[in-house]
């Protein structure tokens, strides 16, 4: 049979285990942890190319990677008559977006002054 | 030009730290969710126990290097150890058993969350013992959230993707449109080997393993529909479904694969008459047809031969509106691949616009 007393102290153990609990919530210990991320690659700086100082007599590629070939001619078109003493080239890239085309670079290379390359959706 | 536009060479980052600053669970897990290092569900935090125990699924070094991933070809790829791999499936919910098979994943290089603005979903088949081993489903719910491993290994790479891949920052190395919530976890499952159909061989047999290698293997592509074809055979219905899949306009109707349950591939095989899968494959990407005018909308060149004369396309040209051309969008070097997989409750299945892209051995990562 419990007593007053008894009683008393069961309350006085509860409060203070219950102030115990609180106090472990408030300060939680510090864990360490792993850092999740991977190692990325240093930044390679790629230098802008060189600007021509004029348009005119230069030949201009406006090469389209794949995605339609409406968008990119009318530029082309817009470009040549904005810019009439300029040739302006068009080509699609061979090939799907993701695949090389040595042989297109190497005529812009050989023939053309600059390129604009249309690169999206 | 500035000094600045003519610079070469690289700029060296700050060193990498093995451990983050110490701090109390909520705040480490406030720090993960807050800088994007989650798939927006709280993650297991990788403590250095925690990673240890990880650590025990493997015979590997913790330094060892695993490979290195990019979101897209692009972007810089980035490197990763085995220990970095631990800590991300650590936080996937991963147990030291599943370890190789997300280490044979890493090991691929293929990120789950591959950047395009048409928010690709990635695909998770594994054969071989390593499915009994550490219970994968490959049955019931097979691709559900209903089993240990295919959910922890599945959402592994996903986290793999975004921290050791260096993608999945929106906006910047994440450019899918609408996103893609196959990502969570990436039909992550185990193909039902034991009930394939006599003569059909294991998805990573196809593929040039053993039958007692356990094979880890990777699908590209963006959707996933059900279908229950009981109106024809499934082949048949099949072929009309790979024909609605240039409607569709994913894939652009040139790439396929099915995922079948047990009953449907049975019946294929017995009442149908495929006796391997490589038939069936065959068949399908013989037969595919396309509609007409989504053809001539996407060949401008074919068009212009039609409009000079030229066969056969002049004749096509003639085909009454709606009708398909027989022409297949399949290509021998992309085939439908086959999985069987699923529960025998109904002869269901499921097709989308994946292809394979890789697999690795995950029996060299034990």
């Amino acid at each position: 049979m419990k007593t007053p007393a008894c009683r008393a102290w069961a309350g006085v153990f509860l409060a203070f285990t219950l102030l115990a609990g609180f106090g472990a919530a408030a300060e939680e210990d510090m864990i360490s942890i792993l850092n999740p991320r991977g190692t990325p690659p240093p930044i390679r700086l790629v230098p802008m190319a060189p600007r021509l100082d004029t348009l005119d007599g230069k030949t201009i590629y406006v090469v389209n990677i794949g995605f339609g070939d409406t968008f990119l001619p009318e530029v082309r078109n817009v470009l040549a008559e904005k810019y009439p003493k300029a040739d302006w080239v068009f080509k699609r890239k061979a090939g799907s977006y993701f695949d090389d085309d040595p042989k297109l670079w190497a005529e812009i290379k050989e023939k053309g002054n600059a390129m604009i390359m249309g690169v999206g959706h | 030009m500035t000094a600045e536009e003519k610079k070469t060479g690289f700029l060296a980052r700050a060193p990498r730290s093995r451990l983050l600053e110490p701090g109390t669970p909520t705040n480490v897990a406030r720090l993960f969710n807050d800088s994007g290092w989650t798939d927006g569900i709280p993650v297991i935090l990788p403590t250095e126990a925690r990673v240890a125990e990880m650590m025990k699924g493997t015979s590997h070094a913790p330094e060892e290097t695993v490979g290195t991933m990019r979101p897209s070809p692009p972007h810089e790829a980035w490197e990763y150890t085995v220990e970095m791999v631990a800590a991300n499936a650590v936080m996937a919910g991963a147990k030291p058993e599943h370890f190789p098979v997300i280490l044979a994943l890493a090991s691929t290089g293929v990120t789950s969350l591959f950047s395009s603005t048409t928010s690709f979903a990635r695909m998770v088949v594994v054969n071989g013992p390593i499915r009994e081993q550490i219970k994968m489903n490959s049955g019931i719910g097979a691709m559900g959230p209903f089993n240990e491993a295919n959910a922890a290994i599945g959402r592994a790479w996903t986290l793999i993707s975004k921290n050791l891949g260096g993608g999945g920052t929106p906006g910047e190395t994440y450019l899918g449109s609408q996103g893609n919530n196959l990502n969570y976890n990436n039909i992550c499952f185990a193909e039902r080997e034991e009930l394939l159909p006599v003569g059909w061989k294991p998805f990573h047999v196809q593929k040039g393993y053993k039958a007692g290698e356990s094979v880890v293997s990777t699908f590209t592509g963006w959707s996933m529909v059900n279908y229950g074809g009981f109106a024809l055979p499934h082949h048949q219905f099949i072929n009309r479904m790979l024909s609605a899949f240039f409607y569709s306009g994913t894939g652009s109707g040139s790439q396929a694969t099915l995922l079948l349950d047990p009953i449907t591939a049975q019946d294929i095989r017995n009442d149908e008459g495929f006796d391997t899968k490589e038939r069936l494959s065959e068949w399908l990407m013989k037969n595919a047809m396309t509609p007409a005018s989504l053809y001539w909308a996407r060949r401008g060149g074919a068009l212009k031969k039609a409009q000079e004369g030229v066969a056969p396309f002049a004749s096509w040209l003639k085909y009454p509106e709606g009708s398909f051309l027989p022409v297949s969008n399949f290509r021998s070097e992309v085939p439908i691949e086959i999985i069987v997989v699923g529960g025998e409750t109904n002869a269901f299945l499921m097709a989308g616009d994946f292809r394979y892209v890789s697999g690795a051995s995950v029996d060299k990562w034990r």
